[in-house]
């Protein structure tokens, strides 16, 4: 077992220290001070000093009370665009866990060439979005592009992508799975090599073939990272933006596109509601807990640990 | 384990002789040197503008030995999002770029110097353009540069289709007649006209149309008038409709520049800054015309100033800065050498080597362009205005919504959301 | 069973190469761009191999001003960052998995949701912060915050459960044998997600961009992503010039990328002794 006993906290503290105390400077207090900015119409345009005899006064002076919540919650497009978000989820993450597990298991595997492999799927992932959406941009136009002319030769017609309300939001799903694949890849590739060989020799010595390894060994081995996969790239995903901001000018056809961090950014730095944008993080920070908390649940109840 | 160490011991090491270069830089040059923090994006390195404002930045700082500028350049995607940050930490540059369109959110926010008192000599500038950047009776910033829209045609097509070229005095139908024409003579893949419904080009298409976004006053929204519904329908139509312009799934991804440059599009309402690389990059003859109204003509107006810090420690020398970069001669004739935008000047030598250069032939145009300029309405919301009306003209093409509909919808939000 | 393993053996490298294709074609798409002259993005058709290639865009991006000395700084950022990230993360990950005391379930709750509230809207906290500090124009200020990273601390902290507690057992019997435990035993054996996050966490510091742009005001402390940022215009881009950028400033983070992957094979022994 753990070091125990009533000591623990005083043990603990001095590992803790230097985390806690970035945490509280450089990520408690900025949410805190977003907390306050919520409750407020303030535009983010006037200065403002930290300094708490005129900071509260400020905030004081500017206060609405839950006004921003209220507003946020009864129109239409906080729901609007959540459901972007749940779509983009919906779609993304089935393809995002296929491809990144595939990537792991062939850089994982002691076949010749995995190491090139393994330099090769990383590629994107140290991309910047800048590039990489002009790159998807033009392998997905509608005329030229080379996935249209690729689909063509089977007879098939491809849709308009990036330019059609229904294909916008599966073209940036596209873009992201190919961009974080590499990425995902390395953290259940961690999980992999961390599966003790012997349950492998094991499993050989009975007989079973790769399929029933694969499903019976290496999936509930690596559940525990899976989960994990599962609750970074959810809370990742929520906060979708630099894709949707370079690959759609104006968040896509008829506002396909428009998904929460895209709003909060628009709110806060280009209509001059710093307040309004604060509140919607909040309620964005409430969704992402929610699906934390029932990822939570789904973990207690199906991850084997290996201890 | 021994080589993570080593890595670690090394980059260490490294960490500890670089320490000196976290010291803080501010390195004085001289008692009497003022340094002047400049922030802009228009001077670009990526388009070769930057070095023209080098040259100028080197001219003013020999005629100002008591002034050094040390210059920021910020791509403009990211521009105001780092503007407004510093606004609020109170630690913007002494002199700082800013866009027509920002302009007013800017100096209604008071972060901005009154440079009344600074200013030399204006009678330099384009009067039109001097006094866009100044608010409530204070000129807060001085144009750097201004810009207008025209209509660019392709010679080669209206040759190869009989059709006569675009004159002054063309409306909306004469477009619409030629680029059928043209459009039917040639065959496919040549498209007519290309003139997104967009809020610029609405704002200025319902100026053509004789109306208005706003009353003349600005303290109401006039969104949804007849003639402005009729606007939207029209332009619209030029996608839905008569098909003489192709719609941005038919664009598939493709610039409406290159589009043009690859000689496809007959008629094309863009900005005068696209010469440079029409010029190099057009295999064909082309030329422009002043664009096309309805029942009224009317232009498009951009123009980007320099503005003071309402902090600056040195407003004199910061404006002395701007003014010189913004209107002298020697800055002009810089940036006209460079073919970057047109200079707010009205120096005659300046702007008649602007003239002087083809194509295209018929550069005139984009002064007789300034008779017609209707400035976008400009509100403290700007942004936020443009963004909810962009989003009711998409309802429109995209068939969700009449025009009608989409203009009484627009009207709506925009008095819930828009103070003015 | 020879034949069988054969096939296998084909198919899978289709896929593996079907797979870097996907991963690939952007890849060298950049580097045919860079190398065009006049850099038409969207040219009809396509020039996959430039016509009259030119390294062009690379003299006018290494002639840029002070794009050196932005290297330079972005190196020693970066270095700032993993070493601050891991030291700080590691231990906390270690009192986290390994240390029991009231209330740590919370702590590491809290740790999570701090991940939950978009970074766009701590910007200008955490910006007034830094001003209030007065780190302003200041390399450290873009470092600071990597102390805490708890997206690290739940990697490693998930790594360190993995690890039976008799390793610590032995060990631990005062609080220097804690410190000595978790330098020699738990350490060594989280190499793996270690070099996993160094070369996560220095991609991240490599390519941080906004935060570094309204910091860093003078221009001897710009990074290089400040430089590559200022080439894109109001009204068009140059496309090779960006291009050649972004390839310059991926091939360091490569290099690393390439040299210290092989740590990723010799993970597969630490793998080994547990269980």
């Amino acid at each position: 077992m753990a070091v125990k006993g009533r000591s623990g906290i005083r043990r603990a503290l001095p590992f803790l220290l230097p985390s806690l105390a970035g945490g509280l400077l450089f990520s408690l207090l900025p949410i805190i001070i977003s907390l306050f900015l919520s409750l407020t119409d303030w535009t983010g345009m006037t200065p403002i000093s930290l300094n708490p005899v005129s900071f509260l006064p400020f905030i004081a002076d500017n206060f609405t009370g839950f006004d921003n919540f209220k507003t946020i919650l009864t129109t239409s497009e906080f729901w609007t665009v959540l459901s972007h978000n749940l779509y983009f989820i919906v779609l993304y993450l089935p393809l995002m866990l296929i491809f990144s597990m595939t990537c792991a298991l062939i850089i994982g595997s002691r076949r010749h060439g995995s190491q090139v492999y393994r330099v090769l799927y990383y590629i994107p992932v140290l991309t910047s979005w800048v590039a990489g959406a002009l790159i998807w941009k033009w392998l997905l136009s509608p005329v030229y592009g080379p996935v249209n002319n690729f689909l063509a030769i089977f007879g098939i017609e491809g849709p308009m992508w990036l330019q059609s309300e229904v294909w916008a939001m599966p073209s940036i799903v596209l873009a992201s799975v190919w961009k974080d694949m590499g990425f995902y890849g390395m953290i259940l590739l961690g999980g992999l090599k961390a599966i003790n060989p012997e349950y492998y020799e094991a499993a050989g010595i009975d007989g079973a073939d790769r399929c029933q390894i694969f499903f019976r060994i290496t999936l509930p081995l690596l559940s525990s990272v899976i989960f994990y996969v599962v609750m970074l790239s959810l809370i990742n995903a929520f906060q979708l933006f630099p894709q949707v901001m370079v690959m759609t000018t104006n968040a896509g056809p008829n506002g396909a596109t428009e998904v929460m961090v895209e709003r909060i950014y628009k709110y806060a730095f280009r209509f001059g509601k710093m307040g309004y944008a604060a509140a919607f993080s909040w309620l964005l920070f409430i969704v992402i807990m929610i699906f934390t908390l029932f990822q939570k649940l789904g973990e207690r109840r199906f991850v084997s640990y290996d201890n | 384990m021994g080589k993570t160490k080593k890595a670690l011991v090394f980059v260490l090491l490294s960490l500890l002789i670089a320490a000196p270069l976290f010291a803080n830089g501010a390195s004085e040059s001289g008692d009497d040197v003022v340094t002047i923090r400049f922030e802009q994006f228009s001077g670009s390195d990526g388009t070769g503008s930057g070095e023209a404002l080098r040259q100028m930045i080197a001219v003013f700082e020999e005629q100002n030995p008591d002034i050094k500028v040390e210059l920021q350049t910020i791509g403009y995607d990211d521009y105001f999002t780092q503007l407004q940050s510093k606004v609020v930490g109170q630690n913007t540059a002494d002199v700082f770029e800013l866009n027509y369109e920002n302009f007013v959110s800017y100096a209604s926010q008071g972060v901005l110097a009154d440079i009344s008192g600074y200013l030399g000599d204006t009678s330099g500038f384009n009067q039109t353009a001097l006094e866009a950047f100044n608010y409530n009776g204070i000129q807060y910033g001085v144009p750097n540069s201004f810009s207008n829209c025209v209509l660019f045609y392709n010679k080669d097509l209206f040759d190869q289709a009989g059709v006569a070229y675009p004159t002054d005095d063309w409306t909306w139908s004469d477009v619409e007649t030629a680029s059928k024409q043209i459009m039917s003579a040639l065959g496919e893949g040549i498209w007519g006209f290309y003139r997104p419904l967009t809020f610029n080009e609405f704002y200025k298409g319902v100026a053509q149309n004789g109306g208005a976004l706003m009353n003349e006053d600005g303290s109401a929204f006039t969104v949804n008038t007849p003639e402005n519904v009729e606007t939207a329908e029209i332009m619209a139509g030029w996608q839905i409709d008569s098909h003489i312009m192709p719609t941005e799934a038919e664009m598939g991804g493709m610039g409406d520049w290159d589009l043009f440059k690859s000689g496809r599009l007959a008629m094309l309402v863009t900005g005068v800054w696209a010469f440079t690389d029409f010029s190099a990059n057009c295999s064909f003859d082309w030329d422009i015309t002043i664009e096309p109204g309805n029942t009224a003509k009317a232009t498009h107006f951009f123009s980007n100033g320099y503005v003071v810090s309402a902090d600056s420690e040195h407003k004199e020398e910061a404006t002395r800065l701007a003014q010189f970069l913004a209107g002298s001669s020697e800055a002009s004739a810089i940036r006209v050498a460079a073919s970057w935008e047109l200079p707010p000047v009205t120096y005659e030598d300046v702007l008649s080597s602007y003239l002087e250069m083809t194509p295209p032939e018929n550069r005139e145009a984009v002064f007789e362009s300034l008779d017609y300029l209707v400035p976008p309405p400009v509100v403290v919301q700007q942004a936020e205005m443009s963004a909810i009306i962009d989003s009711y003209l998409q309802q429109i093409l995209y068939g969700s919504m009449s025009a009608q509909e989409a203009l009484d919808a627009c009207q709506a939000e925009l008095e819930s959301k828009i103070s003015l | 069973m020879t034949i069988r393993k054969c096939l296998q053996s084909i198919a899978f490298h289709i896929l593996a190469v079907m797979i870097s294709v996907i991963a690939l074609v952007p890849f060298l798409w950049m580097i045919s761009t860079s190398l065009k002259s006049s850099g038409a993005l969207l040219a009809v058709p396509i020039q996959w191999i430039p016509e009259e290639p030119t390294l062009q865009a690379y003299v006018r991006l290494f002639s840029l001003t002070g794009i050196l000395r932005s290297i330079v700084n972005s190196f020693i950022v970066t270095a700032g960052a993993v070493v601050f990230t891991l030291a700080s993360s590691s231990l906390a990950a270690f009192a986290l998995s390994k240390i029991e005391f009231r209330g740590r379930e919370g702590v590491f709750m809290l740790f999570i949701a701090s991940m939950m509230l978009p970074s766009q809207v701590l910007f200008i906290p955490l910006y007034l912060i830094m001003n209030n500090l007065g780190l302003v124009n200041n390399l450290i200020a873009i470092i600071l915050p990597y102390l805490f990273q708890a997206f690290a601390v739940f990697m490693l902290r998930q790594q360190m459960m993995s690890i039976p507690d008799t390793y610590l057992d032995a060990a631990a019997i005062d609080g220097a044998g804690l410190l000595r435990s978790f330098i020699t035993v738990f350490l060594p054996m989280c190499r793996t997600a270690l070099v996993t996050l160094a070369i996560i966490i220095s991609m991240n510091a490599w390519n941080d961009y906004l935060m570094p742009l309204v910091i860093l005001t003078s221009s001897e402390n710009y990074t290089l992503p400040i430089i590559l940022n200022s080439l894109s215009g109001q009204f068009k881009t140059g496309y090779d010039l960006l291009m050649a950028g972004s390839l310059v400033s991926i091939a360091p983070l490569l290099v690393v990328y390439i040299v210290f992957q092989r740590y990723f094979a010799s993970g597969l022994q630490v793998g080994g002794i547990k269980g």
